[in-house]
């Protein structure tokens, strides 16, 4: 192993700059790899851990409406389905503005507002403090931890908290850990405020506002879907104003910690991107290994060494590059992860300290050493087919010119282009690597384009909705002819749309939410329906495609949907997509939810569209100020939509931010390393070059020039490719969140900006490390060698 | 005769390991216009070093070069590379032709360096290729396929091209066997005869016979000067004048 060990330090000492670049690229994926393992490893259990500690059960059911506290009701309620539950009791205020960001910015959820008594002795999905100050004892609030991880809310801040008429300024006296209610993305925030504001609040909204919160243990068996459809129906039946909503613990998780997981599979391609660079880089490093020490390598063979030892010292030097790389890429993501941290507990709300992770670390570690080692050893074989005799009279040639495609007498390209046509031919096998890497950044690029573009520039809510409308009030029954009336005499109003919504059971024990439309072909989101066409008869429904297919069901098959003691058949007419509900939706019109429900014993929703949010937020006051007794749920959709899309706006500019970046990084690194051994096999050619009267600028532009047409082909139409390719690709993947055929906008201005960024960052660099070239001197290179 | 060339105190030293050695010692000489100037003296004296310094390829550590009239030395490296591919041709030992262009692409790529028009350009190559014998079925070949001879000869096209106003030759048969060998300075020759001024540096004195002036270098200095007059084949009186030159010279 010392002949090996002496060679790879010879190897490292020549090859200083191949070491540095193929050592950052390696490190770069090492880093990642890290960070999307530390992620992948760490977030979901420590979500996990949190609800064990918290005894969050299975789910929470939230009873709205209750009007006033009634654990017997309760209690017969969850009947014999589960082994315990808790009960609480509080003011629940639906899609509200409140302010998430120390900077003011606002975010529309449904909060709970407790006292500190009923919050704080919860039996079930306890409430927890994770840091107060009591000497603050008057007019104060505990907010959600997430209010201060990325609101940067402080103890003893000022809090602005606006509910209803009611504005307070309350101090800040704690941050408050809880499964259900402490993330946006989960849709619920949990107050606690000071005895005397609660009541308040309770004066004044009491009756309308009063919640109940059941958190429940089911019994083994008992399917969460039917136990929650039971709950819902009996609930209605009970008091048609009051409605009740399950949250599974599953769910809540799976909404604290998606974006995370986005994230960190974000980073995984980004990873194996790197990883493919990192194996061309290495395989190209090896290739000019033998060519540019090929009698070396002849005279090591020729004083015994064989092609083994030979192979065992590349071998070497590049898994000493990987281990150096990958404990330093490891070393470094843990620096990095305070920053990554923060971008997971913003967006999962939960006190996450990250620590050091031996599964994600010896992952990470293990894959690069890995990949190095096989793409190190896939690379030597052809070490064994040097003769030492033929190598040490140079005999190979590492170049067999036989055509001759640029010739200068019939060139139409000036000079310096021609020549640099030239040393594209003769550097083929490098520009061909640079068109691959440079077309699978392009596709990333597009891709975190794509997200940007449609979940923050400009959102496509036709496919984060089912229904697109400005506004929606629901009413108890009785008023909903009033309510519909009071809605059309107002003249901003358009597209009234009536519709139910109601849970049903099929295939024994799925929970489906049907949605119902007075008429389906008047909804605004007709797009909904991305196969077959929506229902239009008292038999017909559609469903979610996902769903459908993975119970087997195709359009023109039956569905049988079970409701109490009722059930019908209705034929499937057409898919639709949809992320609620894990994708389980359904449409159908008013005939049909008949054949199942009373929808007398519903509430009516009245769904409209306004020109402008104002309208939306003037008209939705003005209608609470005209039905408050009977309307029990608003919603603006604009501050609705606002909400649910912060943390993907974070998320995807970040994504946006990072993979430019880091396709930028993996652009320089790999024409740092193709253009330094360019030079490098090719420097008595300049030098011949300088001495026949060729300038270095001219050989500078040559060099940067030869490199250009690969990029720019591979970036046009790598850029052409995506286009087509971005939603195809995205499809896949949307599949899996309920989105079947889904069609995102990809700016093509944005495609322009980042394939016109990529190849003037690419020929500036290539300009930059071109100018190499200036070193060669003709006389050294020629005369004094 | 005109004066092409003109050094003034021109010296060169290297350092080695913090030991200085000095090459060229306060030369000043001048090289003539139509001249075919061979610079002769033993391994190690000086002679290319020389060669270089007059071309503007290598600075001289101290002194000046005049060539007609302008000082080169103080040019940057793409002013002097300019200036080289205006006024002077190489031929070196080793030909170093770029082997991954064809015969008249390696002529060409210096042609068109002052010829803009291709198809000019394009012509003068091929002539010149012609007249060092270098026929039409080797013109798309690459330099590895041609013979030593061959090769050295698209040298001296290559370096004739654009009609330079001085060759500069660094042992062009140096690594060639006697045939071959006269071919590249029956070439050089025909180009002298044309009105192209020659400084070529040799330690051969077949070759050396072909200059009509001889520069002697020892120890970094010009240690003789010989006129020869213009070269004439078969002469053998001149063999041994230049014989009896360098035996005084010490080589």
């Amino acid at each position: 192993m010392t002949k090996e060990l002496l060679l790879a330090k010879s190897h490292f000492r020549k090859n200083k700059g191949t070491t540095a670049g193929i050592f950052l690229l390696m490190l770069m994926a090492a880093f990642l790899l890290s960070l999307s393992m530390i992620i992948f490893t760490d977030v979901y259990p420590t979500a996990q851990r949190s609800s064990e500690k918290l005894d969050s059960g299975d789910g929470v059911i939230k009873i709205y409406n209750i009007k006033e506290r009634d654990d017997g009701f309760i209690k017969e309620l969850m009947g014999d389905d589960v082994v315990r539950f808790g009960i609480s009791y509080a003011l629940n205020y639906s899609a509200v503005s409140v302010i998430s960001n120390k900077d003011g910015a606002n975010v529309v959820v449904n909060t709970l507002v407790e006292n500190p008594e009923e919050a704080f002795s919860k039996t079930m999905a306890k409430t927890e403090i994770v840091s107060e100050d009591t000497s603050i004892t008057d007019n104060y609030i505990y907010l959600p931890y997430q209010l201060h991880s990325s609101g940067n809310f402080e103890i003893g801040d000022t809090y602005k908290l606006a509910l209803g008429n009611n504005r307070y300024d309350l101090k800040i006296r704690g941050f408050l850990e809880n499964t259900y209610y402490g993330c946006n993305n989960s849709g619920c925030y949990e107050m606690v405020v000071s005895d005397k504001v609660y009541d308040e609040l309770l004066e004044v909204h009491g009756d309308t506002n009063l919640c109940a919160a059941v958190p429940y243990k089911l019994k083994d068996g008992v399917k969460q879907s039917r136990f929650s459809t039971r709950v819902s129906n009996d609930v209605i039946k009970h008091d048609l104003c009051m409605s009740a909503e399950n949250v599974s613990l599953s769910d809540v998780i799976m909404s604290r910690t998606f974006m995370s997981l986005i994230i960190a599979v974000s980073f995984l391609t980004v990873t194996i991107i790197v990883m493919a660079v990192v194996t061309m880089m290495i395989a190209n490093s090896i290739s000019n290994y033998v060519k540019e020490n090929m009698k070396t390598v002849g005279a090591l063979k020729a004083i015994g060494y064989t092609g083994r030892n030979i192979k065992a010292s590349l071998l070497l030097m590049f898994l000493e590059i990987a281990v150096i790389a990958s404990v330093v890429g490891i070393a470094l993501s843990y620096v990095a992860l305070p920053v990554i941290s923060n971008v997971v507990v913003a967006q999962m709300g939960l006190p996450y300290s990250s620590a050091f992770s031996i599964i994600a670390s010896l992952v990470a570690f293990t894959l690069v050493f890995a990949f190095t080692f096989i793409a190190t050893l896939i690379s030597v074989r052809k070490i064994n087919k040097i003769v030492p005799i033929v190598a040490l009279r140079e005999g190979i040639e590492s170049h067999n010119f036989k055509s001759n495609p640029i010739k200068l007498e019939k060139s139409v390209l000036g000079l310096d282009m021609s020549l640099a046509m030239k040393t594209l031919f003769t550097n083929l096998k490098q520009n061909i690597i640079t068109f691959v890497i440079t077309a699978f950044l392009i596709f990333l690029c597009v891709i975190a384009l794509l997200m940007y573009e449609n979940f923050n520039r400009n959102p496509n809510l036709k496919l984060m909705a089912l229904e697109i409308f400005s506004g929606s009030v629901g009413v108890e029954n009785m008023d909903s002819e009033e309510a519909y009336g009071f809605l059309a005499s107002r003249p901003e109003v358009k597209n009234i749309r009536k519709t139910y919504d109601f849970r049903a059971t099929t295939n024994d024990e799925d929970s489906i939410i049907l949605n119902v439309f007075e008429d389906p072909s008047k909804m605004d989101n007709t797009d909904v329906c991305y196969k077959g066409r929506l229902p239009s008869h008292d038999n017909e429904i559609c469903i979610s495609g996902k769903y459908a297919k993975n119970i087997g069901l195709n359009i023109g098959d039956e569905i049988r949907f079970e409701l109490g003691d009722k059930s019908y058949t209705y034929i499937i007419t057409g898919f639709i997509q949809t992320t609620n509900n894990g994708g389980r939706e359904g449409i159908m019109n008013e005939a049909a939810a008949r054949n199942l429900v009373d929808l007398d014993n519903y509430i009516t929703y009245y769904a409209f569209d306004t020109e402008t949010e104002e309208e939306t937020s003037k008209l939705l006051d003005d209608f609470e100020a005209e039905f408050g007794d009977s309307l029990v749920n608003k919603t603006n959709f604009y501050k609705n939509i606002e909400g649910s899309l912060a943390t993907f706006k974070g998320i995807a500019t970040l994504m946006l931010v990072v993979v430019c970046t880091i396709s930028g990084a993996v652009i320089i690194l790999v024409l740092y390393l193709l253009i330094r051994s360019l030079i490098f096999s090719k420097r008595k050619d300049y030098g011949i070059y300088k001495a026949i009267g060729y300038t270095s600028r001219s050989l500078v532009i040559q060099t940067a020039a030869s490199f250009m047409p690969s990029i720019i082909v591979s970036t046009v139409l790598s850029s052409i490719a995506s286009y087509f390719l971005a939603n195809p690709y995205m499809q896949m993947i949307m599949i899996n969140f309920g989105l079947m055929k889904c069609t995102f906008t990809i700016p093509i201005p944005g495609v322009i900006i980042i394939a016109a960024s990529m190849i003037v960052v690419s020929f500036l660099f290539a300009v930059f490390e071109s100018r190499r070239v200036k070193k060669i001197e003709a006389y050294n290179m020629l005369v004094a060698e | 005769m005109n004066e092409i060339i003109k050094t003034n105190k021109l010296c060169k030293t290297f350092s080695n390991g913090g030991v200085q050695q000095h090459v060229l010692r306060n030369i000043d000489l001048s090289i003539y216009e139509g001249d075919f100037t061979v610079i002769m003296g033993a391994s190690g004296a000086g002679k290319s070093t020389l060669l270089y310094a007059l071309s503007g390829m290598d600075k001289p550590t101290l002194g000046e070069v005049v060539f007609a009239g302008e000082t080169i030395t103080k040019k940057s490296p793409d002013e002097l590379a300019v200036f080289r591919r205006k006024n002077c041709g190489f031929v070196f030992q080793q030909t170093y032709l770029v082997d991954s262009m064809s015969v008249l692409d390696n002529v060409l790529a210096a042609g068109l360096l002052t010829e803009k028009n291709k198809k000019v350009a394009a012509s003068k190559a091929k002539e010149i290729l012609k007249s060092v014998d270098i026929e039409e079925g080797l013109w798309e070949k690459f330099p590895t396929q041609l013979s030593g001879g061959e090769a050295q000869r698209v040298g001296i096209a290559r370096a004739l091209v654009n009609k330079p106003r001085l060759v500069f030759a660094d042992e062009p048969t140096g690594a060639l066997n006697s045939k071959t060998g006269k071919d590249v300075l029956d070439a050089l020759t025909k180009a002298n005869n044309e009105g192209q001024s020659i400084v070529m540096v040799t330690h051969d004195i077949t070759s050396a016979r072909r200059g009509n002036r001889i520069l002697y270098v020892k120890d970094g200095e010009i240690a003789g000067k010989l006129d020869l007059g213009k070269y004439v084949s078969g002469d053998k009186e001149r063999h041994l004048k230049l014989r009896d030159f360098l035996g005084g010279m010490g080589w």
